[in-house]
């Protein structure tokens, strides 16, 4: 593993593709959420992907990590179809999805224990996980003792305890108050830093978007499809100056503006069918 | 320092603390049903019927007689035998109903109606079967108990909220783990309320079974002393079986603050 505290390094070159996503297509019925997909994303390369309510980013994670079968296209990771959830692939949750009955320690371990794992590995890398979060001291303390940031820091380490090459992250902080989410961006990017991995982030904010990835994915349209793909080429590792660059503003803008033509359009379209 | 004024504090040297209250409360409450009671029974029942102070007269010598133990013994034991039958099925089959489409759609119209009868309409049937033994006992006392246990962790699994099973599927869980790993212990308020209502169940047919197949235990005892004009020492055995049923829900209070320190009713 290697550390890159100092100083700058370029942006990660997407390199091998490590996710192929090739003409994904789901639908639910006669509702087609979306079609066509085709994206790439590389070994150490976080893409943001942005759009609407209800555009279909949940259902292409779950397709990603096999939890749902496409009805076209198909996901490769490391060249291998993905047709159940892959080894190395791990989900952090808009819900969190922490066990209540589990304390922080066991909701960690839970997919250490899955996998079998012996007990001592277990122990070492869930403590070590959770100090990484910032939640030590917190092992034994259940959920509902916990604020929702510790939360999700929770979730995190349970995902990065099985130390995937790819993590899936659907609008991991978007029910978290918005200085406790600010501090979780800081943190997560602090720790892929430490461990690049392939990343698929979510998210509703457009700050966010831009702030994480290397890349912004904008889903527009019924069914959703891929409408544009920007390059952010902001320097990693990212801190709190990137978010006043005059760089970070102008994709902002632009991703805010594409969005936004979007929305006036279903507005015109709705005034339209009245 | 805030500038708050503060008031001189309330001095009420009368008020007991809330706990000694509520407790002084219960014995006063107590005394006063067992003076009317014994007031009652005095003044408008023939000798033989029974009164607190006659129960208090032969309290002892009851208890200690091995008769009165040995019937005890066997009827808790029974009562304990069935409930840990009744559980263990019940679990098993809950959670196959909840998770299991068919399994559902097949037994759950024949465990609600079961659950709706009174179960001692079957006791006469089953002596056919068993013939006038401890068995028709088991049977009765197993299956009252597995009725509420079997529906109520149905009831838990089916309204498991379907993200759990989401993160399980998405870190490899087989599907006993997610049966056993998280099904059941999500289920586990619903099982402690289905255990409760199983307890009486099991208590309540234990001692019918007794008196329609007149079995050995605390239940005959009952209705043997009874029926010999030894009503204070029938009321000793009434007491007994109150106390076994107060024993068993306090267990299960005990387990459920043990067991669900993370569960916080809504
Ligand atoms: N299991 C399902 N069965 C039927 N329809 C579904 C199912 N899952 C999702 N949908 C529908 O598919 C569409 C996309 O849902 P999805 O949750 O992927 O959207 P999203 O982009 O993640 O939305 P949000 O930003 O609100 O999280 C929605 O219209 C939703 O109602
Ligand atoms: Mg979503």
């Amino acid at each position: 593993m290697t550390r890159h505290d100092d100083g700058v390094t370029l942006p990660a070159a997407p390199s091998a593709g490590r996710i192929e996503i090739d003409g994904l297509a789901k639908r639910f019925g006669p509702l087609s959420v979306f079609e066509d997909i085709n994206l790439t994303i590389g070994e150490r390369e976080i893409v943001s992907i942005v759009g609407p309510s209800g555009c279909g980013k949940t259902t292409m994670l779950r397709c990603i990590d096999g939890l749902v079968k496409p009805d076209g296209g198909e996901v490769r990771i490391d060249g291998q179809r993905v047709t159940t959830p892959p080894r190395g692939v791990a989900v952090v949750f808009q819900h969190f999805g922490l066990f209540p009955w589990k304390t922080v320690f066991e909701n960690v371990a839970y997919g250490l224990r899955l996998s079998g794992v012996p007990k001592k590995q277990i122990e070492a890398s869930v403590l070590r996980h959770i100090e990484l979060v910032g939640l030590a001291g917190f092992e034994k303390a259940y959920p509902y003792q916990l604020s929702g940031g510790m939360q999700q820091r929770t979730g995190l380490a349970r995902a990065l305890a099985t130390e995937p090459q790819v993590l899936l992250m659907d609008e991991p902080f978007a029910s978290i108050d918005a200085q406790t989410r600010e501090i979780l961006q800081f943190e997560l990017l602090r720790i892929w830093e430490s461990r690049p991995t392939s990343m698929v982030f979510v998210t509703h904010s457009i700050e966010e978007a831009v702030l994480m990835g290397d890349r912004v994915v904008v889903l527009r349209g019924r069914p959703s499809s891929i409408h544009e793909v920007i390059e952010t080429g902001l320097p990693r590792p990212r801190t709190r100056e990137v978010l006043s660059s005059p760089r970070f503003n102008e994709v902002r803008e632009h991703v805010w503006s594409t969005l936004m033509q979007e929305a006036e359009q279903a507005e015109r379209e709705l005034q339209e069918s009245r | 320092m805030s500038a708050v004024p503060q008031s001189a504090p309330l001095v009420r040297p009368f008020v007991l603390n809330p706990g000694v209250r509520k407790l002084a409360i219960r014995i006063g409450t107590g005394i006063l049903l067992l003076a009317l009671w014994e007031g009652l029974v005095t003044w408008l029942a023939p000798s033989y019927v029974a009164r607190p102070s006659g129960v208090a007269r032969v309290l002892p010598r009851v208890v200690s007689s091995a008769e009165f133990r040995s019937d005890a013994k066997v009827t808790v034991v029974s009562v304990f035998e069935g409930l840990g039958i009744g559980v263990v099925l019940g679990v098993v089959v809950g959670l196959t109903m909840g998770r299991l489409r068919d399994v559902d759609a097949l037994l759950r119209f024949y465990v609600s109606s079961f659950f709706a009868m009174p179960l001692i309409a079957l006791v006469p049937v089953m002596t056919l079967w068993f013939g006038y033994t401890g068995t028709v006992r088991l049977v009765i006392v197993s299956f009252g108990a597995f009725l509420p246990v079997c529906l109520n962790v149905y009831d838990g699994t089916r309204k498991l909220p379907a993200q759990y099973v989401e993160v399980a599927d998405s870190y490899h869980a087989r599907w006993w783990n997610v049966w056993f790993g998280i099904a059941l212990p999500a289920s586990l308020p619903y099982l402690l309320a289905g255990f409760r209502l199983a307890a009486g169940r099991a208590l309540v047919a234990a001692v019918i079974a007794e008196y329609l197949v007149s079995l050995k235990g605390l239940g005959y005892f009952i209705l043997y002393d009874s029926r010999t004009f030894h009503q204070n020492e029938a009321a000793v055995a009434v007491i007994a079986l109150a106390l076994l049923g107060v024993a068993i829900n306090s267990a299960a209070g005990f387990a459920t603050r043990r067991l669900l320190p993370w569960y916080r009713p809504s």
